[in-house]
C-alpha cells in the first residue's frame, strides 16, 4: 500500500490495525445479529429470524417514554449550548482581555473534570436550593457538560475565518448585525451544527450526569436500559440497543458530511 | 481555581485602548462580554457546586441526615484505612493504568496505518473508530456482555471452543479483564485521535532523510518517529486514564461484585448508603487523581517543549 512500511514491520502493522477494527465491531455486530434472533436466550451463533423483539419495543410504554424525554431533553440541550456556547467562543477568540487563557481554561473545563462529580456536585446544590423538577435538573446538567464541546467547534471554525471580509462588508455599509448574519455566520455554520450535533449526541448517551438527576418519573433512555439489563432478563434489550445503534450512526454520517469527523473530534 | 476570580477582574476592564481600535468588531462593544453568560451559567452550575462538594467532604452528618460541623478528616482516612474502601482505590488505579497502556500499544500502530495510508483506507479506519464512540456506553457495555457470556453460548468461548483453543468455557465476564476489555473499546478513540493528530504533524523529510541514511524501518521508528509522537502519547495516556478512573456504567455492567470501582463506590454510598459526607470524600480523592495526572501531562507537554496536538 505504501512503500513506507514493508516487510515484517507491516505485516505486524496492518494484523494489530485489522484486529483492532474487528474488536471495535464486534460487540455491536453481536447486538444488531441477537436482536433478530428467534430465540427466547441469547446463544451464539443466532438462531432464526424475527422482527418480533422490535414489535415488541414499539410498544414498550417505558422505553418510548424515555425516548420521547431522552430527544426532548437532547433538543433542549444543544439550544441551550448553542446559545451560551457560541458567544462565548466569540469572546475567546475576538476579545482581547486580561486573563484570555484562564478564561478559557475555565470554559473547558467541564471536559477534563469526571461527569460523574458534575452530577453529584450539581444534585447536592440544587437539592438545596429546592428545585423538584427532574427535567429542568437534567437540562441544566446536560448543559453544563456539552457547551465546552460547542466552544471547542466553534473556537475551530472561527479561528479560519477571514476578518477581512467583516471589514469588507462592513466598509460596504452593512451593519453588525448583517455582517454577521451575511458573512461571518455562514463561514462557521459548520462548526456550530457540529457542536450543536455533539451536545445532541453527548446529552443523549450521558448516564453519570444523568443517574443522579432523573427520578422515577422521569428516566431518559441510558437509564431505562441499564435498569432493564441489570435487573431483569428482557430479551428485547438487543433490539432497543440496536435502534440506539442506527440513530449514532446517522448522527456520525451527518457529522462526517458537515465537519469530516476527525476534524470535529480534534481536540 | 482563581480562574473565575480573573475572569471578573479581566471583565471589569472593558473599555478596549485607543490603539485596538482596528476592527469594526472591536470597536462596537468589548466582544468579551459574550462570555458573560456562560462564565455565569458554568460558575453558578459547576464550579459553585464542585465547591459546596468538596466542603462537604470535610463535614460530619448527623443521625438526620444533616451535614454540618464540626470539620474532620475522617470520610479520608477511612477512605485509606478501611480494607474493603482501599482496595477500590487500587483497583480503580490498576484498570485505568493497564486500560490505558493497553490502548497506547494497540493505538500506535492504527493510528500509524490511520496516517500513512492512502485516502480510503484512512477514512474507513476513521469512520469504524470514530462510530463506536457515538454508541451509547451501555449498549457498548451490553454488547460485550454478550460476547463475553460464560458458558459455552458465549460468543468468545463459542470461538474459543471450537477452534480448540480451550476444552472447558472460561470465566471473564465479571472480573477485572472484562471491565479491561470494555474500557478500551470505549476509549480506544481518545487515543486513537490525539496520536493520529501528533504522527500526521511530523514532517516526512525527516523519516526519509533517516531512511536515506540507512536506518532500518524499527530504528527509524524509535529514534524518529516515537519521539516525535509523544505529544499525542501524552494527551492519549491522560484522556484514557482520566476517563476510565472516572467511569461508572461499564464497570458496572461487566465487573459485577469483583472489580469495584470509585464511581461505583461513590454511587453506592450516596444512593445506598446515604452517607453524603464519606460520598463526596471518594469523588473528591477521584477528581485529585484526574486532576494530577491531567498537570503531570501539561507539566511534561510544556515543560519539554512540546505542543499538545490542536
Amino acid at each position: 500500500m505504501d512503500e513506507r512500511f514493508s516487510g515484517f514491520g507491516a505485516f505486524i502493522l496492518y494484523s494489530i490495525t485489522a484486529s483492532m477494527m474487528l474488536f471495535i465491531l464486534a460487540p455491536l455486530l453481536l447486538v444488531m445479529a441477537v436482536s433478530v434472533s428467534d430465540s427466547y436466550f441469547v446463544t451464539f451463533p443466532p438462531q432464526g429470524f424475527t422482527l418480533k423483539w422490535y414489535a415488541k419495543v414499539l410498544q414498550d410504554r417505558d422505553f418510548l417514554e424515555a425516548m420521547r424525554l431522552s430527544i426532548l431533553l437532547a433538543l433542549g440541550t444543544t439550544v441551550g449550548s448553542l446559545l451560551l456556547g457560541v458567544p462565548a467562543a466569540f469572546a475567546l477568540v475576538r476579545g482581547r482581555f486580561y486573563g484570555l487563557a484562564a478564561i478559557k481554561g475555565f470554559l473547558l473545563s467541564p471536559l477534563i473534570f469526571p461527569a460523574l462529580v458534575t452530577g453529584l456536585a450539581l444534585l447536592q446544590v440544587l437539592t438545596k436550593l429546592g428545585s423538584q423538577d427532574a427535567r429542568i435538573n437534567l437540562l441544566i446538567g446536560h448543559v453544563v457538560v456539552t457547551s465546552p464541546y460547542v466552544i471547542r467547534t466553534v473556537v475551530t471554525s472561527l479561528q479560519l475565518v477571514d476578518e477581512n471580509l467583516e471589514d469588507a462588508a462592513r466598509t460596504l455599509g452593512a451593519n453588525r448585525l448583517t455582517t454577521f448574519w451575511r458573512v461571518t455566520l455562514p463561514q462557521i455554520a459548520s462548526g456550530v451544527a457540529a457542536g450543536g450535533l455533539f451536545a445532541f449526541m453527548v446529552s443523549f448517551d450521558n448516564y453519570p450526569v444523568t443517574m443522579w438527576l432523573a427520578n422515577s418519573e422521569y428516566s431518559p433512555v441510558p437509564l431505562v436500559l441499564m435498569r432493564q439489563l441489570v435487573n431483569v432478563f428482557d430479551p428485547s434489550v438487543p433490539a432497543m440497543s440496536t435502534i440506539i445503534i442506527l440513530m449514532a450512526m446517522v448522527g456520525v454520517l451527518l457529522l462526517e458530511k458537515l465537519v469530516g469527523l476527525r476534524r470535529a473530534l480534534a481536540a | 481555581m482563581t480562574t473565575s476570580d480573573d475572569a471578573v477582574a479581566a471583565l471589569t476592564v472593558e473599555a478596549p485602548p485607543v490603539a485596538q481600535r482596528r476592527s469594526p468588531w472591536r470597536l462596537a462593544l468589548p466582544v468579551g462580554l459574550l462570555a458573560v453568560p456562560m462564565l455565569a451559567f458554568l460558575t453558578y452550575f459547576f464550579f459553585y457546586p464542585a465547591l459546596v462538594l468538596l466542603l462537604s467532604s470535610i463535614q460530619t452528618q448527623d443521625s438526620r441526615g444533616i451535614i454540618g460541623r464540626p470539620f474532620t478528616l475522617s470520610h479520608y482516612a477511612r477512605l485509606i484505612n478501611v480494607e474493603l474502601y482501599a482496595r477500590v482505590l487500587w483497583t480503580t488505579l490498576r484498570i485505568s493504568i493497564i486500560t490505558s497502556a493497553l490502548a497506547t500499544v494497540l493505538a500506535y500502530p492504527v493510528a500509524l496505518v490511520m496516517v500513512k495510508s492512502r485516502p480510503v483506507v484512512t477514512r474507513i479506519i476513521t469512520l469504524i473508530v470514530i462510530a463506536p464512540l457515538i454508541v451509547s456506553v451501555v449498549v457498548r457495555g451490553y454488547g460485550w456482555q454478550l460476547v463475553l457470556q460464560n458458558g459455552p453460548k458465549g460468543m468468545l468461548n463459542w470461538i474459543l471452543m471450537t477452534l480448540h483453543i480451550v476444552d472447558a468455557p472460561i470465566s471473564v465476564l465479571y472480573t477485572e479483564a472484562a471491565v479491561v476489555i470494555g474500557s478500551l473499546h470505549v476509549f480506544f478513540p481518545m487515543m486513537v485521535l490525539p496520536l493520529a493528530s501528533a504522527l500526521g504533524k511530523i514532517d516526512p523529510n525527516l523519516e526519509d532523510a533517516a531512511r536515506m541514511l540507512g536506518a532500518p524501518w524499527w530504528k527509524v521508528f524509535l529514534r524518529v518517529t516515537l519521539p516525535l509522537s509523544m505529544p499525542g502519547f501524552v494527551a492519549g495516556f491522560t484522556l484514557v486514564f482520566s476517563l476510565t478512573a472516572g467511569s461508572f456504567v461499564i464497570p458496572a455492567i461487566l465487573g459485577g461484585a469483583s472489580a469495584v470501582m470509585l464511581g461505583n463506590l461513590i454511587e453506592q454510598q450516596i444512593f445506598v448508603v446515604y452517607n453524603w459526607p464519606f460520598g463526596a470524600a471518594i469523588a473528591v480523592v477521584l477528581v485529585g487523581l484526574v486532576m494530577a495526572v491531567n498537570g503531570l501531562s501539561m507539566w511534561l507537554l510544556e515543560g519539554r517543549r512540546l505542543r499538545r496536538p490542536e
